[in-house]
């Protein structure tokens, strides 16, 4: 055994996937993450930091085309694969390390790339839905359609890329804006789902929401009601993830594992009470989030973080405290403080379409943090279902 | 006045200097993976190793360049942070010896670690996208937050010391740790360090929610070199603070330089413990709290720290 199998072996037992969830296998998804960390596995935040490419469920044409784009982007020794059901999470991940030692296969996979001269960078097909994917790099891939840009001149888009336009920003000065999708490849976002920001530095001063929907998916039933608990710990698990507290995203986790698994949900309550007021008494995850992304009762937006809608209204923090209390409650536990809206009196398609108007004017972290907050349910929107607006 | 007392050691004993900068970077990571492990689920055992894998992972993954990246100036930003955390250690006395004996230690050290902002920044530059270079800005925005406040902590012991001469800083502690009646000066240097080391609840930068932000393009030696020079930054600002807070070499038993050690492991530890405990300070708000709240505290400290030095002169 030489050296490089040794490193190879080495390197396998930490492999990092990047999984992409098509609207409808959410529990595929899940089944993934178990997988992962039964495993010792961990989850790449992008295509740079990945080495196995996972989609679970059958993608449209679109979401498809937008997962060859993000495959192009991993360094490699790479590996891809596709899961449909749950059942087989464990059995995918076993072949995509059995493909990551296979040195041969890797050797022929390098050699393939460096002879088609990598992903085609310099094409300039604007306008093209496919690109909404998360390359971050290429900003060919987000349509370039302000006046002032003149498409044919390539100094005006050196590499491929067209230059930032100017536009107003939130305080009416002129800003260099970029026009950045975000999605539908995306760790810690709702499936499928791709938003155009024009951003201005790192604010988004505009939005079109739309969903890249599954090619069939799985018909959308009524969850159990311990599922149903489980999806909410994983919206909830989500959002703290995003505010960078992994402790308590991780706890949320174990709940998720623990109700999906069956059994006494009466452990599944006990933790879940003590992960609510885990959260509800951080004063640093209040202070962090307090105000974001506040839905009046009409679902009509005001201004983040000032004025006393913001402190009182549903904002973050409470949406979060309410799919815990959601969760509780499907557990057949009381929640502490009924109060709190449960997050799903307001369907997808309405979150969809108040989505644009709810982020312009906040950063991105703010942003991922609001969207997360909505518990996009995307397998429940219509596949031709598309939100404008800002 | 006492003036330390540190020897110079010759310059060839820098190799050891790295190689104990080096060991505290895979405690480091290695305390870091056995804690992931434990709240993950995987086993201790697996989280004891999970760095030795993660190295060979990165070092068998490819490196990869983006469309227009600024390669020169992204190499200069992801090995940088490396040379900077063994530049900070030079000047940190393991006993009676040190690497450089600079009279102005403490600016040294400072200077050092204004320079993150220009690698943490070049790194989020260079692969020319955008989400990459949101994170560079938010590191600049976070830096104005913590970078003044930290400029007066570390002005306190000097102040008290009345040198800037890291060895006298130290001898001047003996009786009573700087940490004992300088703390606010002290948690403000900490929360600075994991400013500066892109760690924790400092980390947006770098966060999931950018998909990595400064790291979310790198791969291969280029993440390993950014990720190991983030524990080294982190295992500098621990060291630094020994002689600075922690008395030095002070402690009953085990010779100077064990004491040096000892305590910058233990500040280390808690550093890495803090990492999974606290949600991410966003910038934005961040701000708000450096210059509303740490600054203020610190200037405070520094009057205090400089009425009862100028009462003792």
């Amino acid at each position: 055994m030489g050296m490089s199998d040794v490193l190879a072996r080495a390197a396998v037992r930490r492999a990092h996937v990047l999984v992409v969830e098509v609207p409808g296998w959410w529990g595929t998804r899940v089944a993934v993450e178990q997988a992962m960390v039964a495993r010792g596995w961990r989850p790449a935040l992008s295509p740079a930091d990945a080495d196995v490419l996972l989609v679970c469920g059958r993608p449209g044409e679109r979401l498809a085309a937008a997962v060859d784009r993000v495959w192009d982007q991993v360094p490699g020794p790479r590996t891809r694969g596709s899961v449909r059901d749950p059942a087989h999470a464990d059995a995918a991940l076993g072949a995509a390390a059995a493909d990551l030692l296979d040195s041969g296969r890797q050797q022929d996979d390098a050699a393939g790339r460096s002879e088609a001269g990598g992903p085609d960078h310099g094409d300039m097909d604007h306008g093209d839905m496919d690109h909404g994917d998360m390359d971050h790099g290429d900003m060919d891939h987000g349509d370039m359609d302000h006046g002032d840009m003149d498409h044919g001149d390539m100094e005006m888009a050196p590499g491929g890329i067209p230059l930032a336009g100017g536009d107003e920003d939130r305080d009416g000065l002129e800003m260099d804006v970029l026009r950045v999708p975000l999605g539908p490849v995306l760790p810690l976002w709702p499936a499928g789902l791709v938003l155009r920001c024009t951003l201005a530095g790192d604010v988004v001063t505009g939005a079109e929401a739309e969903v890249l929907a599954a090619s069939n998916a799985p018909a959308v039933h009524q969850d159990p009601s311990a599922t149903s608990a489980a999806r909410r710990c994983d919206e909830a698990a989500t959002v703290i993830a995003l505010a960078g507290w992994d402790d308590a995203a991780t706890a949320a986790r174990h709940v998720r594992d623990g109700l999906l698994a069956g059994g006494d949900t009466s452990g599944a309550a006990r933790s879940l009470l003590r992960l609510r007021a885990r959260v509800a008494r951080s004063r640093t995850l209040r202070w962090s989030v307090r105000g974001l992304g506040v839905l009046g009762d009409t679902g009509v937006t005001t201004d983040a973080d000032d004025g006393p809608a913001g402190r009182t209204g549903r904002d973050v923090l409470d949406r979060l405290l309410g799919m815990l209390d959601g969760a509780l409650a499907d557990v057949g536990a009381p929640a502490p403080h009924d109060r709190r809206a449960r997050p799903d009196a307001m369907s997808t398609a309405e979150a969809l379409a108040a989505l644009p108007s709810l982020i312009a004017g906040l950063d991105l972290a703010a942003v991922r943090l609001v969207v997360a907050s909505l518990a996009l349910d995307t397998a429940r929107v219509e596949p031709t279902r598309e939100a404008t607006g800002a | 006045m006492r003036e330390g007392l540190v020897a110079t050691a010759p310059a060839g004993w820098v190799v050891l200097g790295a190689a104990l900068l080096g060991g505290a970077v895979v405690l480091g990571a290695v305390l870091d993976g056995v804690l992931t492990a434990r709240s993950v689920g995987g086993g201790t055992r697996g989280g004891a190793l999970a760095p030795a894998h993660e190295v060979a992972r990165l070092l068998r993954q490819r490196r990869r360049t983006t469309v227009s990246a600024d390669l020169l100036l992204w190499r200069i930003g992801g090995g940088g942070l490396l040379v900077l955390a063994l530049l900070k250690v030079v000047v940190v006395p393991l006993g009676s010896w040190t690497l450089a004996d600079l009279s102005a230690g403490i600016v040294w050290f400072n200077a050092m670690d204004v320079t993150v902002w220009a690698l943490v920044w070049l790194a989020g530059w260079g692969p020319n996208a955008a989400l990459s270079l949101v994170g560079a800005y938010r590191f600049l925005a976070q830096g104005l937050a913590y970078e003044l406040p930290l400029m007066f902590a570390l002005t306190a012991p000097a102040v008290a010391a009345g040198s800037l001469r890291v060895a006298d800083v130290e001898a001047a502690q003996q009786g009573l740790w700087f940490v004992l009646w300088m703390p606010v000066a002290f948690v403000v240097y900490c929360i600075a360090v994991l400013g500066f080391a892109v760690w924790g609840p400092l980390a947006p930068a770098a966060g999931p929610d950018l998909a990595g932000g400064v790291l979310g393009e790198t791969s291969g030696i280029d993440r390993l070199l950014l990720l190991t020079g983030r524990y080294a930054l982190l295992a500098a600002g621990a060291a630094f603070a020994v002689p600075l807070f922690l008395g030095g070499g002070a402690g009953p038993l085990l010779p100077a330089w064990a004491w040096v050690l000892v305590k910058t492991l233990v500040l280390l530890g808690a550093f890495v413990v803090v990492k999974r405990r606290l949600p991410t300070l966003r910038p934005d708000r961040f701000v708000e709290v450096g210059w509303l709240v740490l600054l203020p505290a610190v200037l405070v400290q520094v009057l205090v720290v400089a009425v009862v030095a100028v009462g003792r002169g």
